[in-house]
């Protein structure tokens, strides 16, 4: 029984198609986009595609205990209003504890009322959009400045942004790889029932998953807001749903335990050049929806279906 | 050998482990009637009965998986209530459960030390955890990259390091469920080794096992359940094979099951099957189904008796070998290969999953039924059902329902089966393959479903059936096959057969022969 069988891509879900897909869209772009290589528009990208990145790394949370939560976009959207609508020295943290608010609910609905994960945040989604177009009917209000220094400045030739998405990256690598709640997070996803008979309690990680893609709404509502300057209470629509198509172009299996940041990363990297490239060909936005849905099915059919017996 | 008989050699100890008066039920079945006995540290302790005596529900109350409905457990002369698996490890009590529980998408050592990573500076050391697991699995003598993903690993893999994982625990009670179904020679040589190393150590070890065999090689003590009931709890050293299948079984029949009627002769083969091998790695079978007669399948859980069965429903494609209708020498319609396949030849399929597999929950009495007079419509008739067949085969098999209407899901566990029953009556099919004909049944609708494979015999059709009831085959069956390690060991007529019969051949095979009664 010499076993040595080693997985090239473990749990990660990474594969051929998620790693090299923005490979080959960076190089496609350089040779046809003439602007695209510069580090103006590389900086461009990167401002794009922050708020998203925030947002994909909670879905992952969820996707890998086996959920989605869509209402992730209403929740960028509340904080948005709130940055706008409350004094600025409490509106973040009113923003922060309301998300956890609706993180904590969404959990409980789902792990402990045994409602399915896509209608609990349906729900809440319906809900928290609602709550915030009757704050506030549309766009406006005043976001402090120091909020917009932090989202829009530079370091250097370094946008802040940059900063941004390393500090998240690198906090949910340490989540998700080196703590035990990232462990009991793979294990859940992998099996809750066997994950329970180890020994391990079941609900708690199931709320923190919930809990922490809320905040991720959160925190990438408080940049959104900084960096457009000013309050939207439809500024989060397209993220519930985008977050999920990030992160599964990255390889991350919605049925849970298998996923990886990296993954997240790389998945909301080609949706940034998509968008990206195709402003820069002049191509017709609709186009470009179309394409990015064409996309995500072929990602996913060359995609391992099967991993690890999961 | 009574209840309070002590182990050999420890006869001043206190219990580590007590059972008092547990009971467990679940839905209308119930599982435990007041068991109470005690198990000893440094003490291999066998648990063992027939299938569905209560062994496994007993040790996974122990386990915390479970809670009782009525008596207590004592840890250590504690009473404990466990809230959950975690609550049980916490006081030391570490399972090797029988259904796997590795993730599949953790690494080896992940799933050694799930629950309880080592730590450094509040993160999982990864370094300590390896170098832990590969000590583990060093003292198990297992050898196997612990940087592995355990769904990477075979079956008998998955169970080497299950039962690591077991010894992995700080623990001071070890249960083993049936640790052996799926290990070969070299890995039942590492967990002996393992359990008696353990029994120095002076932990107790549960043994729940129905091999003979493993019991009398290992175990100090046996405990003996039989229908939910403490039989005896006594040192294995004064038991012998035969006493404890004579513990093991002996019940009233009483007058549950419909006469017989007498062989009729002719040639009149419903079904033969020829070096028929349902699953890679089974051996070939080969028996024949007469009109008029119900066959059952016995054997002890997991020997291959649902592997047939399935195969000649057309569920799992055979490997080898040939399912025919009539004699074999016909030219006779071969079935299988397909589930459409069976039921055109005229194979109807009863699972012993009704829930999932059966019956159409949302769905009334009338469309459950009503879809097996269908089956041989166009695809685009009018679905119209004959709505007085649908009455009076209720009326015929006493379906206790408020109308045909009612949905099955709102029914008893008896009138669905019932229901799952009358769907093939109305069908039209002749022979019917069965899967526990009354699981999760209660006592009067199990007659009544006695009844209706009977009539179903009796008018002409064929029944081959599993059941992990013993009483089941002896009371209804014409001829019983005792199916162990996927061979046909003995066939006995129904009629004469005893439990202890098909129990020695269940558990001894073709060398039962001649043993003594």
């Amino acid at each position: 029984m010499t076993a040595h069988r080693v997985r090239r891509f473990g749990r990660s879900g990474l594969g051929f198609v998620s790693i090299g897909l923005p490979i080959v869209m960076f190089v496609l772009l350089s040779l046809t986009a003439p602007e695209f290589f510069s580090l103006e528009n590389i900086g461009n990208v990167n401002n794009q595609i922050t708020a998203l990145l925030i947002v994909a790394l909670g879905q992952l949370m969820v996707a890998l205990i086996g959920g989605i939560d869509i209402s992730v976009g209403s929740v960028v959207s509340l904080t948005s209003v709130l940055i706008v609508s409350l004094d600025p020295s409490l509106a973040a943290p009113a923003a922060l504890l309301l998300g956890a608010t609706i993180g904590v609910a969404n959990g409980l609905g789902v792990a402990f009322f045994g409602v399915h994960p896509l209608i609990m945040t349906l729900a809440s989604m319906t809900f928290v959009q609602g709550l915030a177009l009757l704050l506030l009917s549309g766009a406006g209000g005043t976001v402090p400045a120091p909020l917009i220094l932090m989202a829009k400045s530079s370091v250097g030739e370094v946008p802040v942004a940059f900063f941004w998405c390393v500090a998240v990256i690198v906090g949910a690598t340490i989540l998700l790889n080196h703590s035990r709640l990232g462990l009991r997070i793979f294990a859940i996803g992998g099996n809750a029932q066997s994950a329970e008979l180890s020994g391990i309690r079941v609900l708690t990680p199931r709320l923190a998953c919930y809990t922490l893609c809320s905040l991720a709404g959160v925190v990438a509502g408080i940049y959104l807001t900084g960096r457009i300057a000013s309050g939207d209470p439809t500024l989060g629509q397209p993220f519930g749903l985008d977050s999920v198509t990030a992160i599964a172009l990255g390889g991350v299996q919605l049925s849970g335990g298998v996923g990886s940041v990296l993954g997240a990363v790389l998945g909301t990297i080609t949706l940034g050049l998509i968008a990206n490239g195709m402003n820069l060909l002049g191509v017709s936005p609709f186009f470009h929806a179309a394409l990015t849905g064409v996309l995500l099915l072929g990602a996913i059919s060359l995609q391992r279906r099967k991993v690890i017996g999961i | 050998m009574h209840s309070d008989a002590k182990p050999q050699g420890s006869p001043l100890r206190q219990p580590w482990i007590e059972f008092r008066n547990i009971a467990k039920r679940f839905g209308s079945i119930q599982a435990l009637t007041d068991v109470s006995f005690c198990g000893y540290a440094g003490c291999v302790h066998a648990v063992t009965g027939e299938n569905g005596a209560g062994k496994s529900t007993l040790m996974k109350i122990l386990a915390g998986v479970h809670s009782p409905d009525i008596g207590e457990v004592l840890v250590g002369g504690r009473e404990v209530a466990f809230a959950g698996p975690a609550a049980a490890r916490a006081h030391g009590i570490a399972t090797v459960f029988q259904e796997l529980t590795l993730l599949p998408n953790l690494t080896i050592a992940e799933n050694l030390f799930l629950g309880r990573e080592p730590r450094k500076a509040g993160f999982v050391d990864r370094r300590a955890m390896r170098r832990a697991a590969k000590a583990v699995l060093d003292h198990v003598d297992v050898d196997l990259d612990v940087d592995v993903m355990c769904g990477d690993l075979v079956i008998a893999e998955q169970h080497l390091v299950e039962i690591a994982k077991g010894a992995a625990a700080e623990s001071s009670v070890i249960i083993y469920d049936e640790p052996t179904a799926a290990l070969d020679g070299p890995g039942v040589d590492k967990l002996v080794r393992l359990i008696s190393e353990q029994k120095r150590a002076g932990k107790l070890v549960f043994y729940i096992s129905h091999r003979l065999d493993e019991i009398f090689r290992l175990c100090d003590t046996t405990t003996v359940l039989k229908d939910g009931r403490h039989v005896t709890t006594c040192a294995t050293a004064d038991l012998t094979r035969n006493t404890l299948v004579s513990l093991m079984v002996g019940r009233e029949l009483g007058d549950l099951y419909p006469a017989r009627r007498a062989p009729e002769a002719g040639p009149n083969v419903a079904l033969s099957v020829a070096d028929f091998v349902p699953a890679l790695g089974r051996p070939p079978v080969s028996f024949a189904l007469n009109r008029k007669e119900i066959v059952g399948l016995a054997g002890l859980e997991g020997q291959g008796q649902r592997e047939i069965v399935r195969a000649l429903a057309g569920l799992i494609s055979p490997e080898a070998g040939s399912a025919k209708r009539g004699m074999e020498n016909d030219a006779a319609e071969t079935i299988g290969s397909s589930v459409v396949g069976a039921v055109r030849a005229g194979v109807g399929f009863i699972p012993e999953d009704r829930k999932s597999e059966g019956l159409y929950q949302s769905l009334s009495i009338e469309q459950n039924i009503g879809l097996g007079m269908l089956r041989q419509a166009a695809m685009t008739a009018r679905a119209k059902i004959d709505r007085n067949r649908v009455k009076t085969l209720m009326h015929d098999m006493n379906v206790r329902a408020r109308d045909e209407s009612q949905l099955v899901s709102s029914l008893s566990g008896g009138n669905q089966q019932k229901v799952m029953i009358g769907r093939w009556l109305a069908s039209g099919v002749d022979i019917l393959l069965v899967e526990e004909p009354t699981r999760g049944v209660d006592v009067g609708s199990k007659a009544e479903i006695y009844r209706l494979l009977r009539a179903f015999a009796d008018e002409g059709g064929a029944v081959l059936m599993t059941s992990s009831e013993l009483t089941e085959h002896l009371g209804l069956c014409d001829r019983i096959l005792v199916v162990r390690d996927g061979a046909i060991v003995a066939e006995l007529d129904g009629a004469d057969a005893n439990e202890e019969d098909v129990m020695r051949y269940a558990l001894m095979g073709r060398t039962a022969e001649g043993a003594p009664a």
